[in-house]
């Protein structure tokens, strides 16, 4: 790539070309002195958007498998029968309250895989919940990284003054996000992503005089140093620039495509950020809360799990029309996870108890949409829960190589088929 | 007489300097003695300052600037009697603010970033930080904010000491044994958690041991043991066989392997090249010739305070080759705006903000503590430099009016916006900022500045001199 043409590609990626007309007297000389090469456009843009379902999602009432009769036999106060159930096939159908998801699988965009665990199941939240965080089984308390801090210290170099994750939520930053080197910021809101104005100041003028201090041109005899934070200064008032302009083309924080809730607007906030153009390749998300998650029913279960499901599939939904509208869903793979299953029996109390193996979803424009994988049967259980045959590890694998193109064995410590899930 | 391969154009002390690679050892260490070409200034009194604490206030550096650089080092070595009563009462206070119980070591960071502040003796919380991020123990791991405090304690009280009875006593920490999860270290079933943390981390580094001494020096650790939160020695749980541990055999205990570590040739080189990157400069890599008399030194006696002393008074870290040379950490960032004004702020929501910036104090994120340099730096990290800058200088909440930059100039005889703004630059970066930039910056906003100036004006000021590239140098 010829310099002038790396040069435009940096303007457009860090500062947006109508950053460069305003300043453009300080800037040539500034990226004159090897600043493209500190910040180079990656080959890929795709972006994976994790989220984590807190509690153990109970997959049999999500994917249901209403023609089986040891079903109906299990779940004798909680069955939802062939009438309630969004019908998929002659043996299994989403949840009544989950009409996006089935609207998305019906177009293609959806694909559940099926039967997903791993080898000698932990059944306690935050033994089980630490294996998928570090995808690490009997390392897991040890480990002091996430598998997603792994894959983002892989790619992470310092020198771009850039992190390309970001958490999105209310509780504490998910381990998978631990990193060693790399710093990976969080929000719970687009005004974190933004940076604030002094008091008695005039934003827009106060906002263009910082920018006009940080890109003042310093002299020949720079320390690189210098030259460095200097760089990483203009290209974050840049980035926050960007993402308040993207905001304010989108209008008030309610919108009519989505719906009022929690989930719903992390989302949106993450559909925003995907609009800014920044160089974030992993977003994460959660719905359930801290330890041990809303979706621990180990009574009373009917209720609060359809709200639940509906709040995760009427959210989803809602992004990733937004993102096709603006023609961004096939840079978009949104993955849900838990740390089990539950129980195929109810437990006596209109509930369930912790299981193993349970669906993953997968979102996105290049889904090879569809059902992956058998679904486990309801009689060869494994404490009480249905037996895995897909290694979650699998499906971290096919994100970390085929979707983001990171290492997936330095992230995972050892290597595992990816799945063939994905159109790209 | 200086001697490096490349002299610097001018006295200016962040002329651009040659990389490190050549510079003449004995030249290098010799205590620095002020002359024309590098003078005793306001910029080498702020440098000190910034590396050998946390920033000064205004008269901090008059007084260095009367007293000249050797004897102000003195003071910052050695404070006196007062540093000791204030450390004894600051325990004390910790020691009641901390339930006995707690888990998280928010009240823990409260209190320490209040001492970092307060402290007559900057440069022992300086050295705590850095042995904090050697050791790397967790407070999420040790879920006891009563250990995690005296672990602190134990690296305040040995940090500028002896590497000896430093290294023995962090092996012998509950905090430390329970980060590293060592769990029941018995005969039948050595726990090599922390035999590998000593080699890899603590000694003497990666590639310099085997597998196998950490077999070995696992075996030496057996017996000791964190049973309900309090470190216990089962005699009969020792092994008290012979070991060969890098190289050197018999009948070890833990004592002895710390030693042997610490003695390994590695070890000196490898901690030298740690506090080089701590005081001196982030932005190279010393040579081996540069490093080996102070590798000499500290492995003669392991005398931390006399290897930190020699750095300080060095030609080399007074040269352009330290000066601005080192990244602000958070926590640097952060006093570095507050002790100017002379006055505290609530270190609660601190010590959260400076989590935000990537440094969550009492929980280094691995047993690599924090890289710091160039990580310290990224999109994100910078805006949240930016914003917890508004925070503290914007007058609202969390951190309130308590710093004023209006007062703060008024009462070192600044009755105008320019002069404040000219004083503003001088007591933030010792005058270090272009001419140009400098006129940019006292201009203002652009708006009609309000006559007479508004506190608000001077506080934009501050916040747009902290938010300076400069100011983010160390």
């Amino acid at each position: 790539m010829s310099a002038v043409s790396t040069r435009r590609v940096f303007l457009k990626q860090y500062l947006g070309i109508s950053t460069f007309l305003s300043l453009a007297p300080a800037v040539p000389a500034l990226l004159g002195r090897a600043a493209f090469g500190a910040f180079p456009r990656e080959d890929r843009d795709t972006i994976l958007v994790v989220l984590q379902l807190a509690g153990g999602n109970d997959g049999l009432n999500t994917v249901v498998p209403y023609a089986d009769d040891e079903y109906g036999r299990a779940r004798y106060t909680l069955r939802l029968t062939a009438n309630e159930v969004l019908k998929i096939d002659s043996l299994l159908g989403w949840h009544p309250r989950m009409k996006g998801f089935a609207r998305l699988f019906a177009e293609g965009h959806l694909a559940v895989i099926q039967g997903v665990g791993y080898p000698n199941p932990h059944q306690g939240h935050f033994e089980s919940m630490r294996i998928w965080q570090t995808a690490r089984l009997e390392e897991a308390s040890s480990c002091r990284t996430g598998w997603l801090g792994q894959a983002i210290d892989s790619v992470y170099r310092p020198e771009h003054a850039q992190v390309p994750a970001l958490f999105v939520g209310q509780i504490e930053r998910p381990f998978a996000l631990s990193a060693r080197r790399a710093i990976v910021p969080w929000i719970d809101s687009l005004r974190q992503c933004v940076m604030s104005s002094m008091p008695g100041a005039d934003a827009a003028s106060h906002r263009n005089w910082l920018t006009e201090l940080a890109a003042a041109e310093r002299s020949a005899r720079l320390n690189p140093m210098l030259q460095f934070v200097q760089q990483s200064t203009l290209a974050a008032r840049a980035t926050s620039r960007r993402i308040e302009a993207a905001a304010e083309t989108l209008g008030p924080t309610r919108t009519p495509d989505y719906p009022p809730f929690h989930l719903a607007r992390m989302l949106r906030t993450i559909a925003q950020l995907i609009r800014a153009d920044l160089p974030i390749r992993i977003y994460f998300t959660e719905l359930g809360g801290p330890e041990p998650g809303g979706f621990d029913n180990h009574a009373g279960q009917r209720d609060n799990h359809a709200a639940l499901l509906e709040q995760l599939s009427e959210s989803v939904t809602a992004f990733a029309d937004d993102l096709r509208r603006a023609n961004l869903l096939d840079r978009v793979l949104l993955m849900t996870f838990s740390e089990f299953g539950r129980t195929v029996r109810e437990n006596g109390r209109r509930g369930t108890d912790h299981g193993s193996a349970a669906p993953m979803f997968l979102v996105g424009g290049r889904v090879r949409g569809g059902l992956i994988g058998a679904h486990p049967n309801l009689t060869e259980l494994e404490n009480g829960g249905q037996r895995f045959h897909t290694d979650f590890r699998r499906v971290y694998a096919t994100v970390l190589e085929r979707w983001l193109g990171f290492d997936s064995q330095l992230a995972l410590g050892a290597r595992f088929d990816p799945l063939d899930v994905l159109t790209t | 007489m200086p001697e490096i391969t490349k002299t610097p154009k001018t006295s200016h002390p962040s002329a651009d300097s040659t990389r490190a690679l050549a510079v003449d050892p004995v030249w290098a260490w010799a205590p620095y003695e002020p002359d024309p070409r590098q003078p005793w200034d306001m910029r080498r009194a702020g440098h000190l300052y910034r590396r050998a604490g946390f920033g000064a206030a205004w008269n901090e550096l008059q007084r260095a600037l009367a007293d000249g650089p050797q004897r102000t080092i003195d003071r910052l070595l050695h404070p006196g009697h007062q540093a000791e009563a204030f450390n004894r009462a600051h325990d004390e206070y910790e020691l009641s603010a901390i339930d006995p119980a707690a888990a998280s070591s928010d009240t823990l960071r409260q209190w320490w970033l209040r001492r970092m502040l307060e402290t007559p003796h900057p440069l022992l919380e300086k050295m705590t930080l850095f042995w904090h991020q050697h050791f790397a123990t967790a407070g999420a791991r040790v879920h006891n904010a009563r250990l995690m405090q005296r672990y602190l304690q134990l690296l305040r009280s040995h940090g500028l000491g002896r590497l000896v009875p430093l290294m023995v006593a962090v092996t012998r920490d509950p905090a430390t044994l329970l980060s590293l999860d060592v769990g029941a270290n018995y005969r039948s079933r050595p726990s090599e958690n922390l035999a590998r943390a000593l080699l890899e981390h603590f000694t003497v580094g990666p590639g310099a041991f085997t597998g196998q001494d950490v077999r070995e020096a696992a075996r030496a650790f057996t017996g000791w043991s964190v049973l309900t939160r309090q470190l216990r020695y089962l005699e009969h749980q020792h092994d008290s066989g012979v070991k060969t541990i890098l190289g050197q055999q018999g009948n070890w205990s833990g004592e002895d392997a710390v030693r042997i570590a610490l003695q390994h040739p590695a070890t000196a080189p490898r901690l030298v090249r740690k506090l080089y990157r701590w005081f001196i400069s982030e932005a190279d890599e010393p040579g081996e010739a540069l490093i080996a008399p102070l590798a000499q030194l500290l492995a003669k006696d392991g005398d931390i305070g006399k290897l930190v002393e020699t750095m300080l008074r060095s030609n080399l870290f007074f040269s352009p080759i330290a000066y601005r040379r080192r990244i602000k950490s958070p926590v640097e960032f952060a006093l570095s705006i507050v002790r100017p004004f002379e006055t505290l702020v609530p270190t609660a929501p601190l010590g959260h903000a400076l989590n935000r910036l990537g440094q969550d104090l009492c929980e280094p994120p691995t047993l690599d503590g924090w890289e710091g340099g160039q990580t310290w730096i990224t999109s994100a990290t910078l805006l949240e430099r930016h914003n917890l800058a508004v925070a503290l200088l914007g007058g609202g909440e969390p951190f309130g009016d308590k710093l004023d930059p209006s007062a703060l100039a008024e009462k070192h005889g600044h009755h105008s916006a320019e002069s404040a703004g000219r004083f503003f630059v001088d007591l933030f970066l010792q005058g270090d900022l272009e001419d140009a930039v400098r006129e940019k910056l006292l201009k203002g906003a652009g708006t009609r500045p309000a006559s007479p100036p508004s506190a608000a004006r001077y506080r934009q000021m501050a916040q747009a001199i902290v938010t300076l590239p400069e100011f983010q140098l160390a």
